[in-house]
């Protein structure tokens, strides 16, 4: 980014210095007509980011800024509203579906990113080869990712409906016994991480493939000359060249898993009990069945911090697999 | 061969739960009471009967409106913008671009609950006073489910690396013609981004098409409900759920964004990798 700009800069001095050029006596009205130029593409320029601009301030900007500021207040919609200071976050500390909230966010994030971007990791080299039919697998694995996660999430509680669903049918198939998946309060949870899995995968696998496409097949061949086996090849070679990708899947991963709404919307409702609540779902029943807007942005702020918080963390991991 | 193998087998489990979908849609309702693959009879008419139990086709048309106003206002306000900062003179452009990419970092879900009061608070829209007060503003309209969400920074953003790599000698030839700065943007740059204009509204549809958690929170009827809430109601009527015509409903909110993906899926793939590598 910073070099295209430095780039754009010397170009505009270039053009400067070829008018003064000129003969002296024309020197004066080409530097008024020249500035009059500039001055008609500034005008433009503002006049063309304008709405860009004013759009993003109201509907990004202000609303975070405010909701900074409604997690310390009482508002609730009725219109008169106190100042309570950090009295939200301490009730957030001993609300019940808040804390379930938190941890079932957690530990979704936490099985959730992990075992996704290592399956995508696989199936990108699995298809970063020159073979027939690659690209009909790349569209197989690709799929889910493009489909409504509503429709996923109304097809997977078909799948796994107890008694005619593809999940327990596939399960009898192989000898296993029924399994409740989503009625049981222990199931829920992880029935949900599969779905989230297999949708993820392929947003994952297509920016990993990217990657490994701009690997360079010299430095592959060399090392292959040199005597290093598949395992070395992928290690010193691939690896390094894969930091990139890894952070941007990383960063979009975490985020994306700390949204989770519409698949547990769909599948259970936070249910059985509040088993398989969220964070974004008790956010939203405070804010819209409890009415407690300035309750439900006290939420968010502690989601914005536990984003944050897993991000540094996992750069920190990354960048510890790189020293190695 | 043993990578052939594992690649089907991986496809398979990719694919069954689409396959079984529209299997299942084309089933009586009382041959879904125990599992089977395929149906006995294929009931094509269960689609017409789905639109019949519930308004599919009206969702499906707010659907389409949602996601064709959506992307022509991101169309025009992000490649206005995205050449801007890109091609035209203005101090501060650097800053400003770094301004964008910060809020396009900002997750949905963080501003929901303020969101929800700008939008209500809209100036002289549905019995709202001058100073936002009074009314429901933009709640349950067609400018508070497109506008909000449309021209994202994201793609304020993607414009502008893709103008960034044309040269600049082309705007300053047509200058030394005589054409005007707008006519430069429309008739001369554009033109030369036609690839980013399509990544831009095969991202943009498929972001409008898939949206769950902005129209329920702002819609209260059903007559500009899209396609995806619509869904999620008539899916939560567990009491006498009929499952083909719900997998008929559920395959008419998957089917179009897979045909969009399939035929723009070079572009899809090359947008999703450049927004991740380039940035």
């Amino acid at each position: 980014m910073s070099n295209l700009a430095t780039k754009a800069a010397p170009s505009r001095t270039g053009t400067a210095t070829g008018h003064s050029k000129d003969g002296a006596a024309t020197k004066g009205t080409r530097l008024v007509k020249r500035r009059s130029v500039t001055h008609k593409q500034v005008r433009a320029g503002w006049l063309l980011l304008t709405p860009a601009l004013l759009h993003s301030t109201i509907f990004i900007s202000v609303p975070t800024i405010a909701a900074l500021f409604l997690s310390m207040t009482d508002y609730n919609f009725s219109g008169d509203w106190t100042w309570v200071g950090f009295d939200n976050f301490v009730e957030l500390m001993g609300d019940q579906n808040f804390k379930t909230a938190f941890v079932n966010t957690v530990v979704y994030a936490l099985v959730v990113v992990p075992i996704s971007m290592g399956l995508a990791l696989l199936i990108a080299l699995g298809l970063n080869q020159k073979l027939r039919g690659m690209a009909f697998f790349r569209t197989a694995f690709y799929i889910p990712t493009v489909t409504a996660t509503v429709a996923v999430a109304t097809v997977w509680l078909w799948i796994y409906n107890p008694g005619a669903g593809l999940a327990n049918g596939a399960l009898s198939f192989f000898g296993f016994g029924p399994q409740p998946f989503l009625s049981s309060p222990d199931a829920a949870l992880p029935s949900l991480m599969l779905v989230g899995i297999w949708q993820g995968l392929g947003a994952k696998m297509v920016i990993y493939l990217a990657a490994l496409q701009g690997v360079s097949r010299e430095l592959v061949e060399a090392a292959d000359l040199d005597g290093a086996n598949r395992w070395q090849v992928f290690k010193h070679v691939k690896w390094p060249a894969l930091a990139p990708a890894q952070f941007f899947v990383l960063i979009t991963s975490i985020v994306g898993t700390f949204q989770v709404y519409d698949l547990v919307y769909v599948m259970t409702k936070g249910g059985p009990g509040i088993s398989t609540n969220v964070l974004v779902l008790d956010i939203y029943n405070d804010a819209f069945q409890g009415m407690r807007l300035g309750y439900a942005s006290a939420e968010t702020v502690i989601m914005i911090l536990l984003i944050s918080a897993f991000i540094i963390v996992g750069r920190k991991l990354q960048g510890a697999d790189k020293s190695e | 061969m043993v990578l052939y193998v594992v690649l089907t087998v991986g496809s398979l489990l990719m694919l069954s739960p689409f396959i079984w979908m529209v299997l299942t849609a084309l089933k009586s309702p009382n041959e879904v009471g125990a599992f089977t693959w395929l149906p006995k009879e294929y009931h094509w008419e269960n689609f017409v009967e789905a639109m019949k139990t519930a308004p599919f086709l009206n969702y499906f048309r707010n659907s389409l409106i949602i996601a064709i106003g959506e992307t022509a206002v991101t169309l025009a306000v992000c490649t206005m913008a995205g050449y801007a900062l890109a091609k035209l003179p203005l101090r501060g452009a650097k800053s400003l671009l770094t301004y964008f990419i910060v809020l396009l970092m900002v997750p949905f879900q963080i501003i929901l609950v303020p969101l929800f009061l700008v939008v209500k608070s809209v100036p002289l829209f549905g019995g709202n006073d001058i100073l936002g007060m009074g009314g429901t503003g933009w709640l349950n309209s067609w400018w508070g489910l497109i506008i909000p969400l449309a021209a994202g920074p994201m793609y304020t953003f993607l414009a502008r690396q893709f103008y960034v790599s044309l040269p600049s000698e082309l705007a300053d030839a047509a200058r030394m013609d005589g054409v005007g700065e707008f006519g430069i943007f429309l008739k001369v740059m554009t033109p030369l981004v036609k690839p980013a204009l399509v990544t831009i509204f095969v991202f943009q549809v498929e972001g409008a098409w898939n949206a769950f958690l902005w129209p329920l929170m702002i819609t209260s009827t059903d007559e500009i409900r899209p396609l995806q809430l619509g869904l999620a109601i008539f899916s939560q009527d567990q009491s006498d759920i009929q499952w083909p015509y719900l997998m008929a409903g559920t395959a008419l909110a998957a089917l179009p964004m897979i045909v969009l993906f399939i035929f723009a899926q070079k572009r899809f793939v090359e947008g999703m990798a450049s927004a991740g590598l380039k940035g």
